[in-house]
């Protein structure tokens, strides 16, 4: 009975917390470089633009949404960004996060539109936005490159500062953001309605929330995200053409749900978003060190994120299955 | 995915069915206006290019549209294109003789498809995560083959079938095996108990299941056949560009489902007619074509596909709000 | 603290008064001039058969449906009706049977959805959950309000939808059916959470069906028949005989075309059925030619043995014969390869494809009997759907015309005809006549008979006592999962079927 009681979402961030420590700990093992200042600095690096785009979807996940243009929008203000910078020799660091908000706002506002105001189906519009967006890029960008000559050197310092020796400027904007974002979702009416109506869109309809409005904030505030992400790819590569980012739309959704955001909806948090990406590319780290040929990585996320699903399915089933024993007793 | 209210589907039905006629107009529209555009739009050549550069698609397209009308999805298919294709390599360049290797990636695309199945309806997953998944686990393991090596040699007959056309003429040697398997899926769907149990799956699984249909066994049989034919297009795929390697076909499987989703399939299930996926492939085929005609940037295409795609969700929507308004519902 | 400016009650202030109310729904009368008086600091309980006209009422002080005639006054005022939002701005709450919580969110934010407590800019959860602790406690319930709601029980959802009522200084609560899905222990619980909420002058409308539990816990009793209120009493100067007949005192008018019909062998044999959640030890038998009724309250399990039967659901223990072969259970298949057929509770959900057509939901049983070698003749659809539109006088504009579009009569027809055409042997409906006008009601009767006269085997599931009672050779009645009665058409009455029904004596 004890395990009925337990909320679902504390024991998923726990032990995927403890998960996380294990893997970090295994791979440190197997390769010493990985638990030094240089192994985390790179581990944190690396994983910085995914995790600041799983915390900007997990949002409209917990609504039962799915927001596919992520990645075309990184791509998309990564490159109008360094188009500004190129044209405007004097940008600082602060102009390109401005811009790159922006450009995520108004695709983000797009989608939500679509999905809140007209009520269409999230998969079919993104997917749609996702096409536009990249190939506006293309199109936009006419196959010109830009590289770290036409950066602002403010933001390539940006991007290369390091605090305490291990943990990157952009690191510490996506800890912030966390923070931000889960008290938001755990202390504020919008963060709460989100659970709600991702929990039971039909009663949180009939209990008056203000649907519309929280949707279209979701998505106003994923897109934002991926605006931000396109200053984050910037940062870290010094250079952009046409094709950033490509494809990554999916790798986002994986360190989701294996960070215990349910795709049915209703339950999983920003954190637990934050230790899925960490956890997915440390489980790399450590394979990478096994020797395990970088050309599994893919196949290893997908493995993870089935494993993922299949134990998010096991809980709820454990839940029926308590009820209908419930119920068996009652008949009695 | 599989939300939907009885009522909204009979309101989309409706639609859809005018729908697909609109997209076989639109499509109309565009060979019309491509023809008088440029020189060539109307060349048996360039007809011909489109049908090959859209053979894949089509292909998988056939089986995917059953899968979307039960109510699923499966995102995993250019993957498994990857990996019947680089099994189809490895095998061969292992020493297999072809017709081994060519069956080799054909099991390999039913498994693949049959696991999706399995994990979506005995485990109970929903199969947008799971195909997510299984989109990198395959993709994965094919990287895991081949690496970064790809193999190009194949028997000549096999690779002229697939590049080549019919003796003089600009027909490629592919497009009637398509226009026949596109004849047979279309009978399948509209003519047979099993298309009328795939539509009745998908416009309700509870009366389905009141109706004696084993919902289960089904579905299981629909991702099976996906994962079939995403083997098949796979090999069609090795052999027309004579390269089987991991990377093969990234992204093909939003460009089938957004052909599907054109063509007047519902994501919610329960509706769709082969002939407006056939009509939503070449349309988008069609862009392409007039597009590089024209010489503009072909990215245009992909602007336009994501355009018709929010036109075909939107447009009912729309019309059924005037419609509300002007009082006529 | 949550103040709504409702006033709070003082025993015996007259709450709320109907007087006179009339509701149609297109051509169905749903109420016709019914009363109803609730004073602070009381257990009011709504009685009447199906169709009397509860839900109605009840949905109408939700806010959910709008009287067409008839006076409503909450207190000195008029109640204002059409919304949702303004029955509760009204002090009026509703416990649905079927409470719909936000299972992944706690206890607490339950309570307060969509209204939680703050402090400065961010929510004070730890107040919210005192305030659940205390609520909690005020009902006599302990819950912990910190937990999730998945996996709560029903009982337990019930608690939580009634504090989040009094949270919203809710004055009149109903409860519609409350008790269907409980235990007795947590019908004890509940009783003593209405006690509290009496104790607090609040007032509990509470339609049921359980007429032992009626008489233990309600102060007065407001009985309802056809739409129209028969007697308003305190309950303890009636008795269960009397409210019984005042249920269903009506003379029985209507004719059941029902003819005699021969009867033959066993077609159908049920033994010690048995799934644990639903129904236990169930055993029959039905012969050719026999109709035979499963009456009961809704919940008591019919409808589970009946899909149990088809395979569409699984049962544990015992066995169904099926011409003296034993049936596979859980495959439907099958069921339908021996004959058997089902038309199911839930017309819309269950047994139409709503979104198809009419030539397409007829056929979707008989594909053999439409199929060349391997394609369908739609010439043969078409013939097909014409031969039961005129059998069953199917009213339509096309074949092809979304099923939706039916009226539930005509809709209802459809499904027969659908499972008619496949030629049974052993037929089961489920609530047959539910929501159709009167009119086709009695041509469905008519089908119905005729299918026992071509000497198939019929088992009719229905909560309606004139058509038991007007069709049935046979009444089995359930209760709780259980078989606890049997009447011959002969020694059968209203009032034995309804006691056997809410108390499981035999009359």
């Amino acid at each position: 009975m004890a395990t009925i009681f337990k909320s679902r979402q504390i024991s998923r961030e726990t032990s995927l917390g403890i998960i996380l420590i294990f893997s970090v700990g295994l791979t440190g093992f197997i390769n010493p470089r990985f638990l030094t200042g240089d192994g985390t600095r790179d581990l944190l690096t690396s994983t910085a633009t995914v995790a600041l785009l799983a915390i900007g979807i997990a949002p409209i996940i917990i609504m039962r949404h799915i927001d596919l243009s992520i990645a075309s929008t990184v791509g998309l203000s990564a490159w109008v960004i360094a188009d500004f910078c190129a044209k405007n020799p004097g940008f600082t660091w602060v102009q390109c996060f401005i811009i790159g908000g922006v450009i995520g706002i108004m695709v983000g506002a797009l989608n939500g539109l679509l999905v809140a105001g007209l009520r269409l189906p999230s998969l079919v519009v993104t997917l749609g936005t996702l096409y536009i967006v990249r190939g506006g890029v293309y199109v936009v960008s006419n196959s010109v490159d830009y590289n770290a000559q036409e950066m602002p050197p403010s933001l390539l310092n940006l991007g290369q500062k390091v605090f305490f020796s291990v943990l990157p400027f952009p690191f510490l904007l996506v800890i912030i953001a966390t923070i931000v974002t889960a008290w938001c979702m755990k202390y504020t009416k919008p963060g709460r309605d989100c659970y709600a109506i991702g929990s039971n869109p039909h009663a949180a309809d009939l209990v008056g929330l203000k649907v519309f409005r929280r949707t279209f904030l979701a998505f106003v505030f994923s897109g934002f995200m991926s605006g931000i992400g396109g200053v984050f790819y910037l940062m870290r590569f010094a250079q952009v053409d046409s094709t950033a980012f490509y494809g990554q739309e999916l790798a986002v959704v994986a360190a989701c749900v294996i960070g215990g955001v349910t795709i049915l909806g209703g339950s999983g948090t920003v954190t637990g978003a934050l230790i899925g990406a960490l956890l997915v590319q440390t489980i790399q780290g450590g394979l990478a060190a096994l020797g395990v040929d970088a050309f599994w990585k893919s196949a290893i996320n997908g493995f993870l994120l089935i494993v993922a699903i299949f134990a998010d399915r096991r809980l709820a089933a454990r839940s029926e299955r308590a009820l209908l024993a419930q119920r068996i007793r009652e008949r009695e | 995915m599989s939300v939907n209210t009885v009522d909204k589907t009979a309101k989309r039905r409706r639609f859809t069915f005018t729908w697909d006629t609109s997209i076989l107009l639109l499509l109309l529209l565009v060979c019309v206006l491509a023809s008088l555009t440029t020189d060539n739009f109307l060349s048996a050549i360039n007809i011909s290019q489109i049908f090959s550069n859209s053979s894949e698609i089509l292909i998988i397209g056939f089986a995917l549209t059953f899968l979307i009308i039960t109510g699923e999805i499966d995102l995993s298919v250019a993957s498994i294109l990857a990996l019947s294709s680089s099994l189809l390599g490895w095998s061969y360049s292992q020493g297999a003789p072809i017709w081994l290797a060519i069956l080799i990636a054909l099991a390999v695309g039913s498994l693949c498809g049959f696991f999706n199945g399995f994990l979506v309806t005995k485990v109970g997953l929903g199969s947008l995560a799971v195909t997510i998944g299984a989109l990198a686990l395959y993709r994965g393991i094919a990287n895991g083959i081949l690496g970064t090596n790809t193999v190009n040699e194949f028997p000549d007959f096999w690779t002229s079938f697939g590049f080549d056309t019919i003796g003089t003429s600009a027909i490629p040697k592919t497009l009637p095996a398509i226009i026949f398997l596109g004849i047979v899926f279309a009978l399948l769907l509209h003519n047979t108990p099993f298309g009328r149990r795939t539509l009745a799956i998908g416009l309700s699984p509870e009366a389905a299941r009141f109706a004696g249909i084993n919902v289960v066994r089904h579905k299981i049989i629909v991702f099976t056949f996906t994962g079939f034919m995403s083997g098949v297009a796979g090999v069609v795929y090795t052999f027309r560009f004579s390269t089987a390697q991991a990377d093969n076909g990234v992204g093909l499987e939003l460009l089938v489902i957004s052909a599907c989703l054109l063509g007047g399939v519902s994501i919610f299930g329960g509706v769709g007619t082969m002939w407006g996926v056939v009509a939503g492939v070449l349309l988008a085929g069609s862009v392409e074509s007039w597009l590089t005609l024209r010489e503009i940037n072909a990215q245009w295409r992909t602007i336009v596909t994501g355009l018709l795609l929010l036109i075909s969700v939107a447009a009912p929507v729309l019309v059924g709000k005037y419609k509300a308004k002007a009082g006529k519902i | 603290m949550i103040c709504l400016g409702v006033k709070v009650a003082i025993k015996g202030d007259l709450l709320l008064e109907m007087k006179g109310v009339h509701k149609r729904f297109g051509g169905a009368i749903a109420l016709q001039g019914t009363d109803l008086s609730i004073r602070a600091g009381e257990i009011h309980a709504l009685l009447g058969e199906n169709g009397a006209g509860k839900s109605t009422m009840l949905k109408i002080l939700a806010g959910v449906h709008v009287n067409d005639e008839g006076i409503i006054q909450i207190g000195e005022k008029d109640f204002i009706t059409g919304s949702p939002q303004e029955s509760i701005n009204q002090g009026i709450a509703v416990i649905y049977q079927e409470p719909s919580l936000f299972l992944d969110l706690s206890l607490a934010e339950n309570v307060f959805i969509g209204r939680q407590p703050k402090k400065g800019i961010a929510i004070d959860w730890a107040f919210a959950e005192e305030e659940a602790a205390r609520l909690f406690d005020e009902l006599g319930v302990h819950l912990d309000p910190k937990r999730q709601a998945r996996g709560l029980s029903i009982a337990d959802q019930q608690v939580v939808e009634i504090a989040k009522a009094l949270s919203m200084n809710a004055n009149i609560i109903l409860m519609d059916e409350p008790t269907a899905a409980l235990s007795a222990s947590e019908v004890e619980r509940l009783m003593t959470v209405m006690r509290s909420l009496r104790s607090a002058n609040k007032a509990v409308i509470f339609v049921s069906h359980r007429l032992d539990e009626v008489f233990a816990i309600s102060d007065h009793i407001t009985v309802l028949r056809d739409g129209a209120t028969v007697s308003e009493s305190r309950t303890t100067s009636t008795d269960l005989q009397r409210v019984i007949r005042e249920m269903v005192g009506r003379e029985l008018t209507e004719l059941y075309p029902k003819n005699e019909h021969p009867i033959g062998d066993v077609v159908l044999e049920v033994d010690g059925l048995t799934n644990p959640a639903y129904f236990r030890n169930i055993s029959f038998k039905v012969r050719a030619g026999e109709i035979v009724a499963l009456a009961g309250l809704v919940g008591s399990g019919r409808s589970e043995v009946a899909r149990a039967i088809f395979g569409v659901d699984q049962y544990e223990t015992g066995t169904v014969k099926i011409k003296n072969i034993n049936l596979k259970k859980g495959s439907p298949v099958e069921a339908m390869a021996q004959k058997i057929a089902l038309v199911p509770e839930d017309r819309r959900q269950q047994g139409l494809f709503m979104a198809a057509g009419v030539n397409q939901n007829i056929s979707m049983e008989s594909f053999d009997q439409l199929k060349g070698k391997v394609f369908l003749n739609f010439k043969k659809e078409r013939a097909l759907t014409d031969i039961w539109r005129d059998k069953l006088s199917i009213k339509f504009v096309n074949q092809s015309d979304p099923v939706d579009r039916l009226s539930g009569g005509n809709q209802q027809k459809t499904v027969l005809a659908k499972w008619l055409a496949t030629d049974p042997d052993f037929l089961i409906v489920d609530e047959p006549t539910r929501g159709i006008d009167v009119g086709t009601k009695s041509e469905v009767h008519r089908l119905i008979d005729k299918a026992a006269g071509e000497g198939k085997a019929i088992l009719m599931i229905s909560s309606e006592l004139p058509e038991v009672l007007g069709m049935a050779d046979r009444i089995i009645v359930m209760r709780e999962g259980h078989q606890v009665a049997e009447f011959s058409r002969k020694e059968a009455t209203q009032e034995k079927i309804i006691e056997a029904a809410t108390t499981g004596k035999k009359g």
